[in-house]
């Protein structure tokens, strides 16, 4: 009875035919000694049909399909074109090697071809892993590791659900570019104003927005020709008549020399150059800002576009910015009165790029400080929900938004700020709402969890009160998180599965970390803040419900 | 041994950036040169000698020196200066010089300076993979080669050298079959050992790990990620040829079963395995030394055959490397 061989590669299907092998003595020891020969294993097995795949989508749907142990038609067709015919009722004279039992049945069940998965089949499988390339004469070395490559790219690119509308590389390379760009558009600007000025210096001094000279520029061309009759165009180049009068009477007593057309020409190009490059770099920012909103909506909305591309090009990429600390992120950009400070012992810097922003601006000087560091608190926080969470909303970044004015606020005039916790429940709720379009599910639902939280509440106020309280406070923003993700948990049946235990296990591990940190908080801080016991015990409840869970595990 | 520190420091006494004495070579001859001073003392002595040039600061102190040179974790992307030195290029310590030599393990170098660290050659100039620290040295005909600490706090493998392990088996243009590679920074390491000659299949189950591993591959043509559950190889089997090497760090109870299983897929006859053994996560209440002897009970049990095992104890508690050869024929008594 003929053993085939069923082996799957990256770059294809192939088929080989075993024999020469006692089928009765199915000799794993023997098969073993004959592998690493390949003479000898040559003629144990031979390399009977190949399939390449077509392109690397194909090969993608084939290497997901051989994982899960399902067969493709591709597959099928491959295998009944090049097996012998099964005619029903007949006995079948051969049968398929496949490594792994699943597919093999699954094979049988469409094909009829009967599969076996032994050991057996396993030690020829090795052999033909060991010298595939050796078999397929088409395939030059390092062709079948290329091909592996991509496959594994593209396979584990899919798992990780890599979005590539996300990358943030993009934004790093716009910066730059925007970056190079001022500065290259500024000295052109600065050349065409020098080159002109032999022409018509007068009109260097009449307007002095590059952008308006050059197009003016390149609208006069010659001064001798500008008259009069040019003026409505002027205006409607300047925006402003007495301005467009001004660069005509100019015109007429001008100091400056004569060009000759084919200079005139050159600086028209030249100024012509500069407007695109203008117009080029607009439309970069304008990039910018689409790409900005769609890799990082709440950084954008909380500081804005350029100042959050700025953090994630300084930091390198979005999850390098995500991890960093953020009293690492209030001082990006200005490492080096950082370490000089460190160095001396002076002062470290208050602010890095973040002082860009307009929330510093206001602040008065005695609390640019602290709102820096607000501030940077509050886009650590944008920017790690921008770098993992899977939606795109922006709601997070104009609740903290909101939170950064009202800080202001309160050094500004005493208003006292809305808390963290009621803010972010608010968050998370609109952003919940704006998933589900059935808002009026919401709203019943989120009462009865909260109702059940203060039922706990009530009955665990006795135990513990203190210590959790002191627990809470360096982890007021954490459990706040935690207590509305494990609400989403419950809502979010059918959505995102796999997401929720991770989301579970680092919440778990969240808590369990902050704890040990907690508990040797100061506990002085219990008796001011009464009034938020209350909030605080229903955030520990749900925090001692998932360590009880986790306990139980 | 102590002395021979110093001797060898002496000799290369011009310790200057562009040192055309030392630099980045680890050619032939230049390693044999070496070793013939080390050599005189022993293979075995040569790993005291390590040892002692490292334990004598502590554990401690080599952490926090790794942790200083860290900075803010920049990939030295600067607007117009402005660095402040913290990713100094030279050593350890900013602005140091360091001198490279040559490993015993080919494809590993350490480099001396003040400290010394175990280094690896950047397959990826510029780049640090978890902000370690990297040397740039001249060699002689003027090229710039970059060189990256490898901490042994954060490695396994690392570890493991350092604590003189015989033999690694990873060596440039060894095929490298990579259990539990997490973010990727072992494996970084491992790559760049391997040099482009050599592949580096990474298998990681999870899913945050393995978005850091991709990006990681993204930049490395010889890594290979694999995001898939170890348990199942014949998930990926399409995606991985024979491979010489199994390095296994997936910290699992059933850690042999996962490494026997992906040996018969695709450990050729006769190659080597390199597993990492943490002894609270096989079984919390033995004690480590039982629990080693356990595992490598089981590995024995599956044509993998355990040559020597070192402890991890100055990097990691209850750690344990074991590296043995698979599928090892028997050797055939000679007819008389």
């Amino acid at each position: 009875m003929a053993l085939y061989l069923l082996y799957e590669t990256s770059s294809g299907y192939s088929l080989f035919l075993a024999n020469g092998l006692d089928e009765i003595g199915q000799n794993t020891e023997a098969v073993r000694n004959s592998v690493s020969d390949l003479n000898r294993f040559g003629k144990v097995a031979q390399l009977t049909a190949f399939l390449p795949f077509e392109s690397a989508l194909d090969a993608l749907n084939q290497c997901n399909s051989v994982s899960e142990g399902i067969m493709t038609d591709e597959l099928r067709n491959f295998l009944e074109l090049n097996l012998p015919k099964v005619k029903g009722g007949k006995k079948v004279k051969f049968s398929l090697g496949v490594a792994e039992p699943k597919i093999g049945s699954h094979i049988f069940e469409v094909t009829k071809i009967p599969c076996q998965s032994n050991e057996f089949v396993h030690e020829l499988l090795r052999g033909v892993r060991l010298h595939f390339e050796r078999f397929i004469k088409d395939l030059k070395s390092g062709d079948l590791e290329k091909a592996q490559l991509g496959l594994g790219h593209s396979y584990s690119r899919a798992k990780v659900k890599f979005n590539v509308n996300r990358v943030d590389n993009m934004v790093i390379q716009a910066i730059f570019l925007l970056d190079t760009l001022d500065k290259d558009v500024n000295s052109f600007a600065m050349r065409v104003r020098e080159w002109y000025s032999w022409h018509f210096p007068e009109l260097a001094k009449i307007v002095n927005d590059n952008y308006l000279y050059a197009k003016l520029a390149k609208f006069i061309d010659d001064k001798s020709k500008l008259s009069e009759d040019k003026l409505p165009e002027l205006t409607d180049i300047l925006g402003d008549e007495d301005k467009a009068k001004e660069v005509v009477e100019a015109a007429k007593a001008s100091m400056g020399q004569d060009l000759s057309p084919i200079d005139l020409i050159n600086v028209q190009q030249f100024a012509q150059r500069v407007m695109d490059l203008s117009e080029y770099r607009k439309k970069l920012h304008e990039y910018l800002i689409t790409k900005m909103n769609d890799i990082a909506p709440n950084l954008a909305s909380l500081i804005g576009e350029i100042v959050g591309a700025r953090l994630i090009s300084h930091a390198g990429s979005l999850t390098n910015l995500a991890k960093c600390p953020s009293s690492t992120l209030q001082i990006l950009g200005a490492e080096k009165a950082l370490f000089r400070a460190l160095k001396t012992r002076g002062n470290t810097p208050k602010y890095g790029l973040i002082f860009h922003s307009s929330f510093i601006g206001r602040a008065s000087a005695r609390n640019k400080g602290r709102m820096a560091r607000y501030l940077a608190n509050k886009c650590s926080i944008a920017s790690r929900i921008d770098c993992f969470s899977e939606s795109g909303t922006t709601v997070f970044g104009e609740k903290l938004r909101e939170q950064v004015e009202e800080r202001l606020d309160f050094y500004d005039k005493g208003v006292a700020p809305r808390k963290n916790i009621d803010v972010m429940k608010a968050a998370i709720g609109s952003a919940e709402n704006k998933d589900t379009a059935m808002e009026t599910e919401e709203a019943p639902a989120v009462t009865p969890a909260k109702k059940s939280k203060k039922k706990k509440s009530k009955s665990d106020t006795a135990e513990n009160g203190e210590a959790e309280d002191t627990e809470d406070k360096p982890v007021v923003n954490g459990v706040a998180a935690e207590d509305a993700k494990s609400e989403k948990k419950k809502k979010k049946e059918k959505r995102k599965l796999e997401q929720e235990p991770a989301v579970e296990k680092s919440n778990g591990t969240n808590g369990v970390d902050t704890d040990e940190q907690g508990g040797t908080a100061k506990k002085k801080k219990t008796k001011s803040k009464d009034q938020d016991r209350k909030e605080l015990q229903d955030a520990s409840d749900m925090k001692k419900k998932r360590k009880k869970s986790k306990s139980e595990e | 041994m102590s002395r021979g520190l110093a001797a060898d420091h002496g000799r290369g006494a011009s310790r200057t950036h562009n040192n055309a004495g030392r630099g980045g070579r680890g050619g032939g001859a230049f390693r044999a040169q070496n070793n013939a001073g080390r050599g005189g003392r022993g293979g075995g002595a040569f790993r005291a000698q390590n040892i002692a040039g490292r334990g004598g600061r502590g554990g401690g102190a080599f952490r926090a020196q790794n942790i200083a040179g860290r900075g803010l974790g920049v990939r030295g992307r600067g607007r117009g200066g402005g660095r402040g030195g913290a990713n100094g290029r030279g050593g350890m310590r900013g602005g140091n010089k360091a001198v490279i030599i040559p490993h015993r393990h080919e494809g590993v170098f350490i480099a001396k300076s003040k400290d010394d660290a175990l280094v690896t050659k950047s397959m990826v100039p510029g780049d640090s993979v978890y902000n370690e620290k990297r040397i740039s040295v001249q060699n002689e005909d003027g090229a710039k080669v970059e060189y990256r600490v490898w901490n042994p706090f954060r490695s396994k493998l690392g570890a493991a050298i350092q604590e003189g392990i015989d033999n690694i088996w990873i060596a440039p243009g060894a095929r490298v079959l990579y259990l539990g590679a997490a973010s990727g920074t072992s494996v970084s390491h491992v790559s760049d050992i391997v040099g482009p000659t050599g592949v580096v299949y990474a298998v990681e189950f999870s899913q945050r790990s393995g978005r850091d591993l991709v990006n990681m591959a993204k930049k490395r043509a010889n890594v290979i990620p694999i995001i898939e559950d170890a348990r199942h190889p014949s998930k990926y089997r399409m995606l991985v040829g024979m491979v010489d090497v199994i390095f296994s760090d997936v910290a699992q109870p059933d850690q042999a079963r996962i490494l026997a299983l992906n040996a018969a897929y695709f450990l050729k006859t006769g190659g080597h395995f390199v597993l990492s053994i943490k002894a609270n996560c096989i079984d919390s209440t033995l004690p480590a030394g039982k629990v080693y002897d356990s595992e490598v009970d089981r590995l024995r049990a599956d044509l993998l055959k355990p040559a020597e095992m070192v402890t991890l104890d100055r990097f990691e508690r209850d750690h344990a490397c074991v590296v043995g050869s698979y599928r090892v024929p028997k050797k055939q008594k000679t007819a008389a």
